[in-house]
Order: C-alpha cells, then structure tokens, then sequence
C-alpha cells in the first residue's frame, strides 16, 4: 500500500517476439523465419496489437517499466512495425515515463533513419549483436555483417541520442583462440558500450553448426572456460561489473528487464515463441508464426504451454535463477517466503566455498566466476538438498 | 491310467534356432492339442523373456493325446529340455523322464557342439534317439549329407529319418509315427513302492508348488502321503492331473510310466530339487533313482540396487523369484559402497542375465551388478579351507598358502577353417589343449581343460565371432585346481571402491587393471575436481587414469525468460545425479559398473 492509501502497481516487463530475420545464424535455434514478406509482417504486427489490447483490457493494477523487442532481428522488421506496436502497449497498459525500452539490432539494418525514429518513440536502449570482431568467423557463422558494419552501427547509435548501449558477443566460436578472443574484447571496449553479454557458444541440436560440429575446429570445454574466466577479469578492468553468468554494466546500467526473469519478478511476452510469468502462471506462445495470426484473428488459442507454479517449484526457481546473478541467495527471504531450511543448501555452499566456487557471509551466497561456470552442477546439487528438506512449518 | 504299451515318453533334443519350439508346435498341433488361435505363440516357451530369446529356460511337459495309423489312441509325453549350456543338469533330469529324444538336426548347418553333448546325454541315459532332419525347404539343406554326418559322428542310423519343415509343417505326420512306433513304450510295476522322478517345479500361487514328475514305479493318488527322498520334505497329495497345452487336467491316480502333476501345498520349491525321487511315506522305496545332485549355482555376482532405499523392494523381488528358480541363491551382503545388497549365485551368466532382466522387468528395479565370479577354494596358513563367494571375502594374501580355481572340461566344434581362431581364443583364456577330432571332412572338435573363469566372461561371444557364428559349446566342472591369484581394488579418488574389486589370474592383473581404468574414466563424469582412478593389488598401485576436473557446466544463454526450458535441463541432472551411486566425493553411475564387466568388447 502507497502512503495515501492507495494499492501500488505492480512492476510488469513486456516482451515483444519479432520472429524476422534478414538470413539465419549457423548456431541459432530461436524462433525467426527469413523471408521478408511485407503481407505477413503486417499481419504480424496486428495480431501483436491486437494481441497486447485483449492483454491490456485483463490487467489493471500493472505499471509497465520495462518493454524488450526481442528476436529475431527486430530492427530488420523495421521503426514503423515496433513504433505501432510500442503504441498500441501505450494504449492498453500504463507505462512508467521511465520505464527501460529495448529492442535488439543488428548492424546490418541499423540506418541513422531507424534509429532516429525509434529513439523519438521513447526507446531508450539498443542490444546490438556484434558476436565477434573477426569477419572470417562472422562470414562461418552465417552473420549478415562484418565487424566494420558495426562499428559505424555504434556510431549511428549514438548520433541517433541512445545513451544506453548494449552490446552480445559470442565466445567459443568455431576457430576462435583465447587471444582471438581478448582481441574481440579489447577492441569492443572501445566502442565503450555501457553493457555487454557474453555468450558461452552452445551448439543446439538442430541448428547447421550441430550437424558440422565435428569439423568446426570448436573449442572444447576447457577453453570455453578459459575465455570465460578471462573475459570476467578483463571487463572488471575495464570497470564493468558482473552482475550475472553472462552480463556486464557500467554501474548502474544494468538491464532491467533481463533482471526481472532472474529475480522471479513479471513478464508478459507477445508474439509467436514469447514466455510470460504472469499471476501466478507461466506460459508460452506456439512457436508458429501463422498459428499465432491465426489464432489472435480467429479468436483462438494460441498458447503452448501454461503451468501454475507452486510455492515448493518457486523455490527450486528462486535458486536456479538468483544463483545467476552477483546479488544471489538470502538466508532470510528465502526461509520467510518458502517456509524451507536455508541451513543444509548452506552446508553444502561452505564446501563450494571452500572451492573457491561460492562466496557468502551472514545468510548470502552467490558463486564466484568460478562457480558460475559450473552453476549447473551446483544448482543440480542444491535442488536434490531442496527436495529431501522437511518445510520449517506449515503454509496457513 | 493309460495302458504302458499305449504310453511313450520321449524329448526334442535341438541346436537353439533349429527349430525345437515350431517341430514341438506342429506336433501339438497334428494331435490337435492347440486350438488355431493359439497358433501365435510357441506354446511350450511360456516365459515372455524365453520367447524374446528364442530359448527355453525351464523344462515343461504336456501330453498329446494321438491316433496312430495303426488305429491305436496313444498318450505322447513331451518333456521340453532347456536349450543352454547353462542348464545341463536340468537337460540330463528331463531325459531321465523318458525312453526316447527326437533329434533335430538342420539340415544345411548339420550336428553342432550344444546337440551333440545332449545327444550324449540321451544315450547315456540309455534313450532311443531318433534323428529328424529339419529345415529341408531352405535352398542350402543337404539332408543326405546330414544324414551320413548323424551316422558317423553319433554312430546312430538315420538313413531313414523323416526330412521335415517344422516351419511349414511338412512331414510332421512321420516323426509322430516313428515316435509311436520306435520309442520303447515305459515299464513299471504299478504296484510297487513309488518312485516318481521329478523334473521340474513351479511355484502357483494358489495350489502352492506343481511338481512334474515321472513315475518310475507305484501310483500316486489324492490323499497319500509323500516323502522327498533327499530334502525329506512330507506332504500329503492334494491332486494328480497331466500337463496339456491348454492347462492342466487332474485325474484319479498316475502310475508308472506317466508323465504328470502333483500338488500337495507345497510352499516352497527348495523342497521339490529337480532330480529328487518322491516315495510313499506307507510304503516307501528302498532306494531313491539314480542321478540326483543338488544343483549348485556356478557364478556368483553382488546384486544391488541402484537407489539404497530399494533394498526392501529386492528382497521381496529375489523371494518371489526364489520361490520358482531353485538353482538361484541369494544371500545377504553389505557393501561398504554399495550398502546392503545380495550376493547372488547362478548357474551361468545366461542365468544371471535373465534373473537381472527379470527383476528390472517384472520388478520394475534398476540394478547395480557387481563383476561375476566363479568361487575359489583358499587354503589359509592355518590350515582353514574357505570357499570365496565374493571378493569382499578374499583373504589378505599373506594369510593364503593355497588357491584354487574351480575347471572345467570345455568340447569346442566348429568348422575347421577356424581352428587357428579357437586355439588363439582358448590360449588367451588359460585353455589347456586337451586333443582335436575331425567329426567330418569339414568340422573339427577341440577338446580343452580351462579355468571357468574364463569361460563365464563372454567366452561365448568371443568364440562366435570368431567363427562367424559357426563355433558352440559345452563344459562340465572338473574340480579345483592351484592357481596364482590375486584381489585387484578400484580406488577412486584414493578410497577403495570395494564393489568395484575382483578376484583375478595374477598374470592377467596389468593389461586388465589399464584397461578398468580407461573404461571407468570414460563412463565416470567430470566432477568439480580431479578424479584418480587406480588399480591396485594389495597396496601397489598398478594402473592409473585420471578424470580431468570439470570446468564448465552452465547454461550460458538463460533469455527471453524461458524458464521452463532450463528448468527441464536442470530436471534431468538432477534424475541423472539419482540414479548415481556417490562413493566419498566421487559419483559413479551405475552404466559404470556394467562397463566394467564388458570388458572383451573392443
């Protein structure tokens, strides 16, 4: 309750699917499709609005503060297609006037046009997919754009007025070397961007790298977990904190909206393969794009998956996901809101410790970089110990 | 009671494949003793896993009721044998049942080993044994050719065999009547005090154990009372009846030379050892049949289960079990690795396969098996004997002036091209060249003394695919022999793993302790640190491996808010993690233990 009286909103993120690409990534196993069809855009970004409006007329009592355009490559979908949908969020929820908006690009359908567009519709942060400095990778992984390409894409972002730059990079890459890599950090930091992420590569099954893995020249575990250990020691010397497994800021510049699905807070996604926790449930939108026009035009449905957490799942959750981030896991908010012994995870978080896996003091623990690069080995550990505990009583 | 002269007992001694189950099929079918429906299944392998391996597991009976073609209705006993190498006692038990064997011979593979140390056995046990050759449809039968190799490698007639295709039911008429007419009918005073031979037991859970027997001598009626003449069991008869495909049938009384059932509330088929003699307790006989021995399981491995808290639940299955195998033993053993398990002893490694498919399948556990071993006879310094079941038992080697391994006599045939195969085989595997006899121009037997370990890892498989499928098999226990022995320990991470010991040849020590190692460094996950894996014999470490610490264990990539998704990751690490033994620091999954014992593969 607010001072006068009156029922606070609650937070909620939005996230927007844009299932668009100019071509598809070797090692992506998002949901995009890649053929540019005006017609099918535009049914799209109907069926989002309309989609938002029957979302919106079911949810008072929401403070929207922050808004995520995902994908897919959201500014190959291009400004009017995200300004229209921005506004129709506009319309149907109320959205804080500082509220965090964000939409990815790549640097090859970043024009100084778009951007400035965007920038004049209130977004306020880009993500920009660089992945690596060396175009030779660029070219094997299937990027649309070389490392040139972004550099003047980080130009034109901030000639446009965005003061909040993000930027991914991807380690692990095929033929990448642990100083092929440094390099990609040392010259990324001079693009001074306030966040980056840095993704571990992952070959999904499915994806062209999995069915060439074998003669990728991949870098095995090992290295992968060099350059991870790496890449935290550089950007801390270069002043970015981490703040979770894979991302850095500048203080104060972390993301917001990533932050509310690590710390158990509400999302609405829209679009075909978007998640949502929301009241309680989490679901998830079929991941086919004419199902879902289909669906919101027809009235019908278009969800894939919807389950209702329970209170013992949240607590499985609570750790899996605040484990991923610096702030971690607290004693006492842990036991007052899952009525579960902190105690025997804390026995087991003293040997991590003393592995220089974890850190903690007085009821806090977090993983150490360390730790992180082994999170689910330690996570797996932690959830068995939080299975066979008795509750600390029961819920009234 | 049916007339002697109208009665004939007589088995089907086959090669497995050649085609025992379909010729006993079409036989119960000429006598139109299954209906058509039934047609589907192979009536006499009843067990799912005898039928999935094509194999019988335990012997079985029934009676065909048949019209000769001398107009004369007479009762055919079929007495099933198991098909294995395994269970040569039991074989040699069910051809004491009868007068005569039907022998199936393929006619394109000819006699091989398995048959022919059953044929053996039949001729022993003085059977009439009657050749049929088999499987002439098939473009590479050469009957006449088969013919000539039953006469000179079994020395018995068979220019006039019936040629037949149990498969497609050509010529079954034949073998019928050369049954009736060539099988001697039994013989047996009725009145005399009973003897009645039992082949067979199964456990029911409402009439308590069925006995198969054959009477020898007397008549067993309802109501009498019965002695077990070497366990001394007493029961009183509660019903007779004979065995048919569709079920059994009770009757007033079974005299000598029939072949039927008895039940009388029996408990338990430690009672009814296959091979004992039952008697009148009235009026019993002097002496029991000849031939009964008790059987004693051969190979003996730690069965556990893979989640501790199971252990109830394997007790009780292992009862159940008990209570229909009495070739099988279970005893407890506690593990400092494993926990509280059993020690169990079977009477080969096809045995123990099938006890452990059994109780994953209709018990629904998952096993951890420790490595077989056969049992050794250590003379300590003190003069005590001790027979080792299990290497948790093996004494400190400076305690032991003598060990012994259990040998046995092994009859090897296969076509000769692969004598160089079988001999470089039977060498590796301690074999002692006993002599080599041509059986035919083309087919050699090789006859070898050899320690049983050896024969009961995989000894089988290598010896097939060395010889293309070609080579069988058979052994017999000769006794103990003075071996160099020694205990080898797993340690992992520097603690024994005492589940993981074993009891081996000491030259063979080195090249097996390295190859341990690998193979549990390939099925042992990465841990956060590092994992030595050592072989050692009493304190000397003789192999080692070491499993690099694991790095990287992280989903990188947690975005969009898919939470499910890791949640469904993480889900099944921690199921793997479960199904995980943890010794000290180190989790072991139970695939490791199994790799361990597969050892020869590549």
């Amino acid at each position: 309750m607010g001072i006068f009286g009156r029922k606070e909103k609650t937070p909620l993120g939005i996230y927007i699917h844009v299932p668009f690409c100019r071509s598809k990534c070797q090692y992506c196993d998002f949901y995009s499709l890649t053929d540019k069809d005006d017609r099918l855009m535009e049914d799209y970004m109907d069926a989002v609005c309309e989609h938002i409006k029957e979302a919106g007329q079911r949810s008072p009592g929401y403070l929207v503060d922050t808004v995520y355009f995902g994908g897919g490559t959201p500014s190959f979908f291009g400004a009017d297609g995200m300004a229209a949908i921005l506004t129709a969020i506009r319309r149907s929820f109320e959205v804080s006037g500082s509220a965090e908006i964000t939409f990815e690009a790549n640097p090859d359908s970043v024009s100084t046009r778009l951007l400035r567009r965007l920038r004049s519709e209130g977004f306020n942060r880009v993500s920009l997919g660089i992945q690596c400095d060396d175009d030779r990778i660029l070219k094997q992984i299937g990027r649309p754009h070389n490392y040139e390409q972004a550099v003047q894409a980080v130009k034109n972002i901030r000639s446009a007025g965005f003061k909040n730059l993000s930027v991914d990079l991807i380690y692990g890459l095929p033929g990448q070397t642990l100083e092929g890599w440094q390099k990609t950090l040392r010259n990324v930091m001079e693009l001074r961007p306030e966040h980056i992420s840095c993704y571990g590569l992952k070959v999904e099954e499915g994806t062209p790298l999995y069915e060439c893995r074998d003669y990728s020249n991949l870098p095995d575990d090992d290295m992968q977990a060099d350059m991870y250990l790496s890449t935290v020691e550089i950007l801390r010397s270069k002043g970015f904190r981490q703040y979770e497994i894979s991302n850095f800021a500048r203080r104060g510049y972390e993301s917001r909206h990533n932050m509310k699905y690590w710390t158990g807070g509400e999302y609405l996604g829209f679009g075909p393969d978007a998640s949502s926790d929301f009241a309680g449930k989490r679901f998830k939108i079929i991941r086919d794009l004419h199902g879902y026009i289909d669906g919101i035009q027809n009235k019908g449905a278009v969800l894939d998956e919807v389950e209702e957490i329970s209170d013992r799942e949240r607590a499985g959750e609570y750790l899996m996901m605040r484990l991923r981030t610096v702030q971690g896991i607290d004693r006492e908010e842990y036991e007052k809101r899952f009525l579960l012994p902190f105690k025997p995870l804390e026995e087991a978080l003293e040997q991590y410790r003393q592995r220089g896996h974890a850190l903690g003091a007085e009821g806090r623990w977090r993983l150490t970089a360390e730790g992180f690069l082994l999170s689910n080995t330690i996570l797996t550990e932690l959830l068995l110990i939080q299975e066979n505990s008795e509750p600390l009583a029961k819920r009234r | 009671m049916t007339e002697l002269s109208k009665i004939r007992n007589f088995s089907i001694i086959a090669h497995i494949d050649h085609g025992k189950s379909t010729l006993a099929d079409r036989l119960l079918e000429e006598c139109n003793a299954i209906e058509q429906r039934h047609r589907a299944e192979q009536i006499l392998d009843s067990m799912e896993l005898e039928q999935e391996r094509g194999i019988t597991i335990k012997a079985t009976a029934a009676t065909l009721t048949y019209t000769a073609d001398d107009g004369e209705t007479y009762a055919l006993n079929l007495i099933d044998t198991p098909g294995h190498v395994d269970f040569n006692y039991e074989v040699s038990r069910s051809l004491a049942a009868c007068e005569g064997a039907v022998l199936v011979v393929d006619a394109s593979q000819g006699v091989e080993a398995q048959t022919l140390a059953n044929t053996y056995l039949a001729i022993d046990a003085g059977l009439e044994v009657l050749p049929v050759i088999n499987k002439i449809d098939l473009p590479s039968a050469r009957p006449a050719e088969v013919k000539a190799e039953v006469e000179d490698i079994i020395g018995i007639p068979a220019e006039d065999s019936p040629e037949i295709s149990a498969k497609n039911g050509i010529n079954i008429h034949s073998v019928l009547e050369m049954i009736v007419k060539d099988v001697p009918a039994p013989t047996g005073d009725r009145n005399g005090p009973l003897q009645a031979l039992i082949f067979d037991s199964q456990y029911d859970s409402y009439r308590g154990v069925i006995v198969y027997t054959r009477i020898k001598q007397g008549t067993v009626r309802p109501g009498m009372d019965i002695k077990m003449m070497a366990t001394g069991a007493m029961y009183k008869v509660v019903e007779v009846g004979t065995m048919h495909p569709t079920g059994l049938k009770s009757c007033d009384a079974l005299g000598a030379g029939e072949v039927g059932y008895i039940t009388a509330s029996i408990k338990t088929v430690q009672d009814t050892q296959v091979g004992d003699t039952i008697t009148s307790v009235e009026n019993p006989a002097a002496e029991p049949l000849p031939g009964y021995r008790e059987v004693q399981p051969m190979v003996f491995s730690g069965v556990y289960p893979a989640d501790g808290a199971k252990y109830q639940d394997l007790r009780e299955a292992l009862e159940k079990l008990k209570l229909n195998d009495a070739s099988m033993s279970y005893e407890l053993e506690s593990s400092i690795a494993l926990g509280f398990g059993f020690r169990c002893g079977f009477l080969g490694l096809l045995h123990m396969e099938i006890i452990q498919e059994r109780l994953e399948r209709e018990y629904n556990l998952d096993l951890i098996t420790t490595a077989p071993n056969v049992v050794y006879r250590i003379t300590k310094n003190n003069g005590e004997v001790m027979m080792v079941y299990t290497p948790l038992d093996y004494p400190d080697p400076m305690e032991i002036q003598l060990a012994e391994e259990p040998f046995a006599k092994v009859n090897l045939i296969a076509p000769q091209e692969y004598v160089g195969n079988i001999m470089d085989l039977a060498q590796q595997r301690r074999g002692e060249f006993k002599d080599m006899v041509y059986l035919d121009a083309n087919r050699v037997e090789l006859h070898y003394e050899m320690p049983l370990n050896e024969i009961i890892y995989d000894f089988f498989d290598a010896l097939k695919s060395r010889t293309r499928g070609y080579g069988s098999l058979d052994y017999e226990l000769i006794g103990y022999r003075p071996s160099r022995l020694v205990k080898l320990d797993i340690l992992l991470n520097g603690d024994v793993v005492d589940a993981l010991s074993f009891i081996l040849f000491a030259d063979n020590a080195y090249p097996r302790a390295r190859k341990i190692c690998e193979k549990l460094k390939d099925n042992i996950p990465r841990a956060q640190f590092e994992i030595p894996i050592q072989a050692a014999i009493g304190g000397k470490i003789i192999a080692r491996e070491t499993i690099k610490a694991l790095r990287k264990d992280v989903l990188a990539k947690c975005y969009g808010g898919d939470i499910t998704r890791k949640k469904k990751l993480l889900e099944k690490q921690k199921e793997g993690k479960k199904r995980m033994r943890t010794f000290g620091t180190v989790s072991v999954p139970s695939e490791a233990f199994m790799a361990v014992l597969k050892l020869d593969e590549d």
